[in-house]
């Protein structure tokens, strides 16, 4: 049982990683129908800001805010840049648009840095445990877990509150009528690749504390996964998610821990079969409605 | 087809293409403060597309928009609210997953910055009290009538000096027609000017002080409503005569 | 450091030549092709093994250059990609290279490797640790790393010297190194009369391993000793939830973890013991080696993949020197026969090792963010595991 109980605290904290990035994901899908394969990148350039920032002596909570600024304005900047010019086009040429950035970004990485990794030092108090009921809970675990609730909680509150927060979910639904609205698009996009970039680099923050360094293509997988949970929730809809990314560590996590020896090397198949069987009974994903459905 | 500083709104020339489909072959009509204008024409004969391209949401080909004297021809959608004319678009469009109290809210993000938002919400929840009741409810839930009300009292919420309807009748009872046209007329009494697209030719004529036939992408037949509805030559003007 | 990397940007763009000294046209020199993956997910390997390769042949060129004659180096990017590798591998074979060095990883090795052994130029890995490489691909192929099952047996032989009885192992699949490495150590582990209790699995990049943690924590009975080949980005997020979940378990890791993030890890590393291909205490060569690539790149050295491609340049060049030739047969059976070809990181004999060379193992322990030298180890050829 205590075991048990461990395993949902350990699928509850990577779930909150999976969950912001999903959400910064589905955020920019929501209101360009663009999967910005990209995204990852953002991680990683909160990953060097903070590196850099560490080797310039500013300490790592200046990093970590850095850190996340410095994706946050790269989110808006690469909207400007990048997808602006091709936000008529079809999918497929913005899709190949995010390809294209994630692949620039990659030879800049790779070759203005380094293609090696950069190490980020966390402090020891990070790594140790704390005891919660008799459970080892991990202080990043903690923290990621807390970061988590507070940043769904304030953007929830930014949904349904503010006028641009409901001119984002609208715009997600209705893109045009939106503007009918009075509503400028270009605040609506740059506002969702703001969010986008900012979950991206607080997700970022948790993912580097806890492998330690940065390099050029670290955030292909994060991206990847985040796209599946994405999909598993259901496309266009943020609150699915949030649920997907969540559902997506519950399966890995106790695949990861209860499957028989003899079938761990099929865990990550186990897995996406899993999902697709979910997407085969519902395809609009768990919290999608079906008109969502693209 | 002069423009003078009485017409609110002034389109002439309009033009609009898709790939080589001509939708709009050079229309115009005048639109005068408190007046109720329809635009009339059978399916296909370009109405939703000449007020999306007045409103800017799509792509001119040639034209010219003007409102109250000013050339906003080529505008952004937002721009032309925020000027002044908003759109109630064909099949209310209304935002499903958002409740009612969003929608409205929504509908007056430009009056927000004006301060009279609460004024203006306060006056719609008035004219149209079911979405008073229903102001928590999500918009997708409501009937066919009260989305339309809501899709109405939602363009009014930016206090335009012009609104576009566009088919507000579209599959609507005919009793929940009758009520939706009366609120209309409600409007145009207390001070809106109204450009109204309908099939609903003698519903709209009823209303309408003037009216405008449109057919084949360009305008076949104007005048006032009242020598419209007698003419008979609506509906002959419905069949084309291109 | 910027000023190297613009430089390289423009070679790999172009893929031009990238000339070490004085190349006085084309039928003067000796050209050595190189097929690795410049960008992608091979570059923080092949980068690091360019860079040592090119070191080599400044001083290769300084020193008069092989046979007398001056050697140039094409380099062409393969982008980490398989089945560009045999396209690159074609056009420098066209180019008339004598010998190739080819990517870091197995399949682009591969399929770069069947190229030239076709045309009958001698060609190496540059890190492939895979022991099963040579065999695979022919004659002309030849393996330069430490082999991932002589660090086993290394890592194998130190475990049962420290007394441990029981170990846990923790492999993952997407790679033969992460995979084979580990299953050699459990091999050699029990043939020395240890016991594997249990054989734990990941998969690369991933960020949480709470649930393997947690499955350690509960073994009966709990091992001794931990050995993973996992390295960075999963070597440090494993460490350091092990130790959060209070494991104090000693782990003993392989030379993937040999960088500079190990090192930042802090107390969760302390005491890690990890081997390697060498160490560069005081007055070794591999120490001149770090001393002349500091001098070159104006930057640390930070991997041993620049040493071990400064390695196998001056395998190439002995190979050359010995075969008397630039005839592909004549300089595959000329490299087959080295014996103690001096190098960075020691010494290297292919001599009736089926082209997969024995070379020393350093075993490293990490102290205090330094690293600390415990041994240079070569194994009982009887208890090296077989490919």
């Amino acid at each position: 049982m205590d075991i048990l109980i461990q395993q949902f605290v350990n699928a509850l904290s990577l779930g909150g990683t999976y969950a912001l990035l999903a959400l910064g994901l589905a955020m920019v899908f929501s209101v360009l129908g663009l999967i910005n394969f990209a995204h990852g990148d953002l991680m990683t350039l909160t990953g060097y800001t903070m590196f850099f920032a560490i080797g310039a002596g500013l300490g790592l909570p200046l990093a970590v805010v850095l850190g996340i600024a410095c994706a946050t304005l790269a989110a808006v900047a690469m909207e400007r840049v990048a997808f602006r010019p091709v936000r008529d086009a079809n999918t497929a040429t913005m899709l190949l648009t995010s390809l294209a950035v994630s692949t620039i970004l990659h030879m800049l990485f790779q070759n203005l840095i380094s293609a090696r990794p950069r190490a980020i030092p966390v402090p020891s108090w990070m790594i140790g445990a704390v005891d919660v009921g008799g459970l080892a809970i991990g202080v990043i675990q903690l923290m990621s877990i807390t970061a988590t609730a507070l940043l769904l909680i304030a953007l929830s509150i930014f949904l349904r509150r503010s006028i641009l927060g409901i001119a984002m979910r609208a715009a997600a639904l209705d893109f045009p009528v939106t503007r009918l609205m009075g509503i400028n698009a270009n605040a609506v996009v740059a506002t969702a690749f703001g969010l986008s970039g900012l979950l991206a680099g607080v997700a970022g923050v948790l993912w580097l504390a806890q492998r330690g360094s940065v390099d050029p293509l670290m955030g292909f997988l994060p991206v990847l996964k985040a796209f599946i949970a994405v999909v598993l929730g259901g496309l266009g809809s943020l609150a699915g998610a949030v649920v997907g990314g969540f559902a997506l560590a519950f399966i890995e996590v106790f695949l990861r821990a209860f499957l028989p020896d003899g079938w761990l090397p099929f865990r990550e198949s186990i897995t996406l079969t899993l999902v697709i069987v979910l997407l085969l009974v519902r395809p609009e994903g768990l919290i999608g409605r079906r008109e969502n459905v693209r | 087809m002069s423009s003078g500083p009485e017409h609110l709104l002034d389109v002439a020339g309009l033009e609009v293409r898709y790939g080589a489909i001509e939708a709009i072959r050079g229309a115009g009509l005048e639109v005068c403060k408190g007046e109720i204008v329809t635009l009339l024409g059978a399916n296909g004969a370009g109405k939703s597309s000449f007020l999306n391209a007045v409103m800017g949401l799509v792509p001119l080909a040639a034209g010219r928009v003007a409102l109250d004297g000013e050339d906003i021809t080529g505008e952004t959608p937002e721009a032309v609210v925020r000027r002044g004319m908003t759109l109630c678009p064909e099949g209310r469009r209304v935002f499903a997953n958002l409740t009612v109290r969003e929608n409205l809210a929504i509908g007056g993000a430009t009056r927000r910055r004006a301060g009279d938002a609460a004024t203006i919400l306060a006056d719609m929840l008035d004219r149209f009290p079911v979405l008073a009741e229903r102001h928590d409810q999500m918009a997708g839930t409501l009937s066919g009538g009260e989305q339309q009300m809501l899709a109405i009292a939602r363009a009014m919420m930016s206090a335009p000096r012009i609104v576009l309807l566009d088919e507000p009748s579209l599959g609507l009872a005919p009793r929940v027609v009758d009520t939706i046209f009366e609120m209309i007329v409600a409007l145009q009494h207390h001070g809106a000017t109204i450009l109204l697209v309908e099939q609903n030719v003698d519903l709209a004529l009823d209303i309408a002080d003037r009216g405008y036939v449109l057919a084949s992408g360009r305008v076949a037949l104007s005048g006032p409503a009242s020598e419209l509805q007698a003419s008979g030559e609506v509906e002959r003007a419905y069949m084309g005569r291109d | 450091m910027l000023h190297a990397s613009t430089t390289r940007i423009a070679a790999v763009a172009a893929g031009l030549v990238v000339a070490g000294g004085v190349a006085q046209g084309d039928s003067h020199g000796i050209t050595i092709g190189y097929a690795g993956g410049f960008t992608g997910y091979l570059a923080p390997y092949d980068q690091p093994s360019l860079n040592g390769v090119q070191l080599a042949l400044d001083q290769i060129n300084e020193a008069g250059g092989i046979m007398g004659m001056p050697v140039e180096l094409v380099v062409k990017d393969t982008r980490s990609d398989t089945a560009q590798a045999a396209v690159v591998a074609q056009e420098l074979i066209e180019e008339g290279v004598v010998a190739m060095i080819v990517s870091c990883d197995v399949d682009p090795a591969v399929a770069s490797g069947v190229m030239a052994q076709a045309a009958e130029i001698p060609s190496a890995s540059s890190c492939a640790s895979t022991p099963s490489l040579p065999a695979a691909v022919g004659p002309y192929m030849f393996s330069n790393y430490t082999a991932d099952n002589l660090q086993g047996a290394v890592l194998a032989e130190y475990a049962r010297g420290q007394g441990y009885e029981n170990a846990y192992i923790l492999l993952s699949r997407d790679t033969p190194y992460t995979e084979k490495l580990p299953e050699y150590f459990g091999e050699a582990f029990e043939a020395m009369g240890g016991t594997v209790v249990a054989v734990g699995e990941y998969t690369m990049g991933q960020q949480d391993f709470s649930a393997e943690v947690t499955n350690i924590g509960g073994l009966d009975p709990s091992p001794d000793v931990i050995q993973t080949s996992a390295y960075e980005p999963d070597f440090p997020a494993f460490i350091k939830q092990l130790r959060a979940a209070g494991i104090d378990t000693p782990v003993l890791g392989s030379d993937g973890i040999d960088s500079p993030t190990t090192f930042a890890l802090g107390d969760v590393a302390e005491g890690v013991v990890f081997s390697n291909a060498g160490f560069a205490s005081p007055g070794s060569a591999l120490e001149a080696f770090e001393m002349a690539y500091e001098a070159k790149y104006g930057t640390p050295n930070d991997t041993v993949f620049t040493a071990t491609g400064y390695d196998l340049m001056m395998v190439i060049a002995a190979a050359i020197e010995a075969a008397g030739s630039t005839d592909g047969p004549a300089i595959r059976d000329a490299w087959d026969n080295l014996e103690n070809v001096q190098v960075a990181t020691g010494s290297i004999t292919y001599k009736d090792q089926n082209r997969v060379p024995v070379r020393v193992v350093a075993l490293n322990q990490v102290s205090g963010g330094e690293r600390v030298h415990v041994g240079d180890f070569s194994p009982d050829p009887s208890m090296i595991p077989a490919p």
